[in-house]
């Protein structure tokens, strides 16, 4: 465990007195919180959920002169857009909508995501090029671009005055230590998500042993090959089966990421090994292709004895109701409405309070299964029912 | 069931020297043969390959591409390309999905999918017959308006929520009568159109006729313009076709749905023997070049290999379909040339 490096830049275009009370609020903010940590080790779902500043302790009155009725511009760049992403927007809309109601902040926002590739992240960096031009004042940015590409031109915006906010991204996995060292090459100015590794590869491996009792064969339907998202969760997911000597992975086959093909990589692999306990889709969407899979060849889905797990990764609504359903055995739900939320109060917090933020804020993730998929669902359709929309 | 533009040697050789002569100029022959071969290497690296139900698995997950590249062997023919195969797709497929959603009855979701997919056929023919646009640039145009129609209109968001027990059947999830599944039933209908008109309709012949030589064809009487654009129509209905059968099988639509499966249907249709130059093509071939890809897309599952090798796969099957069709075009034309010079 490390101590955070915290990003001290106050927010632009603040009048003296603005200044003298972000001044005052960080000082607040130091005293509540003290110094904050980040875990970036793996083990539990809530390692290291540290936070990104907040508002509580100031009567709002005295944000909203802080405020002062300041219109922000900000980016949104999604890798693709999806299920996902849109429920990340739809949090962040409502904490927007929240903070527009209690300190009068007006917000501009405009999306925009790849509409092919979204695992090449060229179309990304092209998207965040155009907010860099067209002078926007903070962006939000997921890509599966080369990290250090994506360094550079967070760089390159940054000296142009704009602050970036990485969201739902791995870190990069030629460096390693930058979780233990947050100042190794982190041009943004925080960095909002969860660690892939332990919080989603690792939970979904440990369901599926903790069901199985240990024992049993697995097939696994990835992501792309190469994309860092994919080999983060493999990583996660190996480590979690090789803590049961009588597990074992013995076929793996590509999804792409995407439900038909999910659905036809389970057919084959399953035909290869009709005797497979359990079913690792790395994101939900070819999790639910592998169990139409199961549906497809007549075969049984677990019932908590019996039968073959399902197991993806996102915490969708699709993936709840098909939960529900008694088709898909659990999700690691990586908390899209949490991260949507943090990433405005993190913003708020440095953009206009002039607060320090962390650089590493890590979500909280859980397993969602039969027994807590009703509050999951909740929470989330509670999310996509809120009053934010830009 | 369909048509070539060449005919079978009648000589005095042997069955044998007839047999590979006719390898050389059909090219539907060639991709059998190629079929066969990735069978053959298949079942013998690994014999779960010939499994009945991995061969049943994958007829079924062949049978969108195939139906799309039926369409596409259809303007391949008449001398286009259509880029836009897989975006109308999705396009037909969100129409179905949201009609289903809006409480129509199914019916009514399988004409306005059917609709919308002849729609983007007769805007494809309005480009490229009265803006006089080059079929690629039409074709991408109209990529793009489809993809982008479905983004607007779905923001990104996967339609979800139509399926009903119907639905699961259409995508071929849940079997008609036995193993018998809808999508193959309809695979089979589109196969006997569409081989119909090619090989015994007027309209097919004039498919060819365009595709061969526009000039010809016009000084012939036959009306190019509106023959390019029945072809379109098609390839948009085929589209149509695969994207209902498409929201059936996924049981969601995003708006990403049909990225990549116009290479797919173009790599089938080729594969199948179809000419790139068009009046050259066939449906049954189509059918082949897109068992052939799944098979390959199957055993590389099977294998275990990355999705990386899957690419290199296809593409150097393509790159030998199109070696040995144009191959065969050599040998044929020849053929042709020497029984019109006589003995």
């Amino acid at each position: 465990m490390s101590s955070t490096t915290v990003n001290t830049r106050p927010g632009r275009r603040g009048s003296r007195a603005r200044l003298a009370l972000a001044c005052t609020a960080t000082a607040a903010a130091l005293l509540l919180t003290g110094c904050t940590t980040v875990n970036s080790s793996g083990g539990g779902s809530n390692a290291g959920a540290s936070g990104g500043g907040g508002t509580d302790y100031l009567p709002d009155e005295t944000v909203k002169k802080i405020v002062n009725g300041r219109e922000i511009k900000v980016g949104f760049a999604p890798p693709i857009l999806s299920e996902f992403y849109t429920q990340v927007e739809k949090a962040a809309q409502n904490k927007m909508k929240e903070y527009e109601d209690r300190f009068g902040v007006k917000w501009k926002w405009e999306r925009q995501g790849a509409l092919n590739d979204a695992h090449s992240g060229t179309e990304t960096l092209g998207i965040v090029q155009g907010y860099i031009a067209r002078k926007f004042d903070a962006v939000f940015v997921c890509s599966a671009a080369n990290a250090s590409t994506m360094q550079a031109l967070y760089k390159q915006g940054s000296a142009k005055g704009i602050d970036f906010y990485q969201f739902n991204s791995t870190e990069e996995l030629a460096n390693p230590s930058q979780a233990e060292n947050p100042t190794g090459g982190l041009s943004t100015v925080s960095n909002i998500g969860y660690d892939d590794r332990w919080q989603s590869g690792y939970l979904a491996g440990q369901y599926i042993a903790k069901q199985l009792k240990g024992q049993g064969s697995i097939i696994q339907i990835m992501g792309p090959s190469g994309s860092d998202w994919t080999k983060l969760r493999q990583l996660g997911f190996k480590k979690a089966i090789a803590e049961y000597p009588d597990m074992k992975i013995v076929g793996e086959a590509d999804g792409g990421y995407v439900r038909d093909k999910g659905l036809t990589a389970a057919q084959d692999l399953l035909t290869k090994f009709p005797d497979v306990k359990a079913i690792y889709g790395e994101n939900e969407d070819m999790a639910l292709g592998a169990a139409q899979a199961i549906d497809a060849r007549g075969l049984k889905h677990w019932d908590g004895t019996s039968g073959i797990i399902t197991i993806g990764a996102d915490g969708l609504v699709s993936g709840m109701d098909a939960i529900k359903a008694g088709k898909l055995t659990a999700t690691v739900d990586v908390n899209s409405s949490e991260m949507g939320s943090r990433m405005i109060e993190t913003l708020f917090a440095h953009e206009f309070l002039g607060q320090e933020v962390n650089q590493f804020i890590r979500i909280p993730t859980g397993v969602v299964d039969k027994s807590n998929v009703d509050w999951h669902e909740g929470v989330l359709k509670n999310v996509l029912s809120g009053p934010g929309k830009y | 069931m369909s048509t070539t533009t060449t005919t079978p040697m009648k000589d005095n050789k042997s069955l044998t020297d007839r047999a590979a002569g006719r390898l050389l100029v059909d090219p539907t022959l060639g991709v059998l043969a190629l079929l066969l071969l990735i069978c053959l290497i298949s079942a013998f690296a690994l014999p779960v390959f010939l499994n009945p139900s991995n061969l049943y698995n994958l007829l079924n997950t062949s049978l969108i591409v195939m139906i799309l590249a039926m369409g596409m062997t259809v303007v391949l023919i008449s001398g286009g390309i259509d880029l836009s195969i897989g975006t109308t797709m999705a396009l037909c497929a969100g129409v179905a999905a949201t009609t289903m959603n809006y409480g129509l009855p199914l019916i009514a979701a399988l004409l306005a999918a059917l609709a919308t997919g002849a729609l983007v056929g007769i805007g494809n023919g309005l480009l490229i017959t009265r803006l006089g646009l080059p079929d690629f640039i039409a074709t991408l145009a109209m990529l793009g308006f489809a993809s982008g129609i479905l983004y607007i209109w779905t923001k990104g968001v996967p339609i979800i929520g139509y399926m009903v027990p119907e639905f699961y059947t259409i995508g071929g999830l849940t079997p008609l009568v036995g193993p018998l599944t809808l999508p193959m039933l309809i695979a089979l209908a589109v196969a006997l159109v569409l081989g119909g008109i090619l090989g015994s309709t007027r309209l097919g012949t004039h498919f060819f006729a365009v595709g061969s030589s526009k000039t010809g064809a016009m000084q012939s009487g036959v009306r190019v313009d509106r023959i390019r654009a029945q072809a379109y129509i098609v390839s948009g209905l085929a589209a149509a076709v695969a994207g209902i059968i498409m929201a059936g099988r996924n049981t969601n639509v995003p708006a990403d749905l049909g990225n990549g499966y116009e290479i797919q249907a173009i790599a089938a249709a080729v594969i199948g023997g179809a000419a790139l130059t068009g009046g050259r093509g066939r449906i049954l071939g189509a059918i082949l070049g897109a068992i052939t890809l799944a098979a390959t897309v199957n055993l590389i599952n099977l294998v275990g290999v990355p999705s990386s090798y899957q690419k290199i796969v296809i593409g150097a099957i393509l790159v030998v379909a199109v070696l040995a069709n144009r191959l065969s075009a050599v040998i044929s034309a020849k053929v042709r040339q020497r029984r019109a010079l006589g003995p």
